[in-house]
């Protein structure tokens, strides 16, 4: 199969993956019929994860694992989770994509994916004390496209 | 108690029509409570997080 990143893509993020602190957990989420992303996005993934020992890729199918998916509140294929992986425990920080994440978003995917290893968002003190009060639960939906 | 999701608009287009998306980035908070339109400072955030918590 056509590698979908070059050698010298594969380098940088290799360099940029040194700064990863802790390991991370991502969950990748298909469906067999209508998704023409789905393919691309996993091979995405597992080039990615390839990169460093502290990146872990599960693979599950938005019907048949319909249990694993309700429980990090997936609904869309393709669909990813960042998660950490701290020992056996997989803890979610409630990041997630839709959609393939190339061009742009591949960016975006390389930070969240240091920002979870870190284990800190990088937030301001004061917005981390409003949302530590949050009575209620907040969904953020980011609309892109990857050019 | 707070969820982000990335979603690529040209994929999933009525998702992205019921929240009328017509410029992108576009952060649309709690399925419509507010919607943001381009890049979004933190502070800004959470201003609107906090006007729609009151609302």
């Amino acid at each position: 199969m056509t590698k979908l990143l070059d050698e010298n893509v594969v380098q940088q993020i290799r360099e940029v993956f040194g700064q990863m602190k802790d390991p991370v957990h991502i969950l990748f989420f298909s469906q067999k019929e209508n998704c023409d992303y789905c393919d691309d996005a996993r091979q995405l993934l597992e080039e990615v994860t390839a990169i460093s020992d502290k990146l872990e890729l599960a693979v599950y199918d938005l019907q048949e694992d319909a249990e694993t998916a309700a429980a990090y509140n997936v609904d869309k294929a393709p669909g990813i989770v960042i998660a950490a992986q701290n020992g056996d425990q997989i803890v979610d920080f409630g990041i997630r994509y839709a959609g393939i994440p190339s061009g742009h978003e591949f960016t975006s995917l390389i930070q969240d994916i240091l920002l979870v290893s870190g284990r800190d968002s990088g937030l301001q003190p004061a917005t981390r004390e409003y949302l530590k009060g949050l009575g209620k639960p907040v969904l953020l939906q980011v609309f892109v496209t990857p050019t | 108690m707070v969820e982000a999701e990335m979603i690529e608009a040209m994929e999933f287009q009525q998702l992205s029509n019921k929240h009328g998306v017509s410029g992108v980035p576009q952060t649309t908070l709690n399925d419509g409570a507010a919607h943001v339109v381009g890049a979004v400072p933190e502070a800004n955030l959470l201003a609107e997080i906090q006007r729609i918590m009151a609302g």
